[in-house]
């Protein structure tokens, strides 16, 4: 396994970690923050993806990243906004963030093939983890019913890019 | 058997006939009634229902009530395009047949429009 999923990994396992520390699920406000931020880094990913790649799937697959997490973040964001809950940081977010950021680092310093895999593998291991941290962390702590809602609405979102994100891993690995 | 047994068999007979009738041409009817409007909503990345079975000449709404765009694609019998979130695609079914469909930004989501 590559240092980066290693890093991707750890930031959820992480987040898993820090909200048993606290003895509590992360907060509505936290849970608001983390949700704006995992789609975020999702979409600066995909932009990058659809720029430098030279592969037609890779391309679509992040233009489709792009689409997807920024409705999803559209949605979170006029719910929020309608519960009056003030997205909070906190350690999660922070981590998920600097992950993206490192993501997207190293993947400036590749290209063809090798940008494509990176690309991919990531995306494979982040949607894994996001829908873990859904299933484990967000909905079960989710205080609010519609917010609560939204999680569950948004789901099949990840299990779809998933699905789609080993599909191309195992083209390109073939390739 | 008294006059009056038989003419009381009789009309129970014309009446169960009548109501017979009325219930063979109503059935019969459906196949000119007007063209009704189906609706597949689109939710949690999911056709609802995932199997529709209209009439020829009915008229199916896709309803996408996902935060995301998604569409409604039978190769070469019909296709969506685009369907943005909260928007509407609609579709009036023609050849009968069965026709699998996808939503082609992502193919896990199925889905099957039966035209009797």
């Amino acid at each position: 396994m590559k240092p980066l999923q290693l890093a991707a990994i750890a930031v959820l396992a992480a987040t898993s970690l820090a909200v048993q520390a606290q003895g509590a699920g992360p907060t509505d406000p936290q849970i608001a923050a983390i949700v704006v931020t995992a789609n975020q880094v999702d979409i600066d990913a995909g932009k990058l993806a659809e720029a430098r790649s030279h592969n037609k799937d890779v391309r679509e697959f992040g233009k489709m990243m792009v689409t997807d997490h920024t409705g999803v973040n559209k949605a979170a964001v006029a719910l929020v906004t309608k519960l009056h809950v003030k997205p909070e940081d906190n350690p999660t977010a922070e981590s998920l963030k600097k992950g993206g950021e490192e993501n997207i680092a190293h993947l400036k310093t590749l290209k063809g093939h090798a940008f494509d895999t990176a690309y991919i593998d990531h995306e494979v291991t982040y949607h894994e983890a996001v829908i873990d941290a859904i299933d484990k962390t967000l909905i079960p702590s989710a205080q609010n019913a519609e917010l609560k809602a939204l999680l569950v609405k948004v789901r099949p979102a990840f299990v779809a890019h998933l699905d789609r994100a080993k599909e191309l891993q195992a083209k390109l690995g073939k390739m | 058997m008294h006059a009056v047994d038989m003419r009381r068999r009789r009309f129970a007979a014309a009446a169960a006939a009548t109501i017979a009738a009325i219930a063979g041409a109503t059935g019969a009817r459906r196949s000119f009634a007007a063209p009704g409007v189906y609706t597949v909503v689109i939710d949690g990345f999911a056709f609802k229902p995932a199997e529709l079975t209209v009439a020829r000449g009915d008229t199916v709404v896709w309803r996408n009530d996902d935060p995301v765009p998604h569409t409604a694609t039978a190769k070469g019998v019909f296709d969506s395009g685009s369907i943005a979130a909260g928007a509407s695609w609609k579709y009036v079914a023609k050849k009968p047949g069965r026709y699998p469909y996808v939503c082609t930004f992502h193919p896990i989501m199925k889905g099957t429009l039966v035209v009797r």
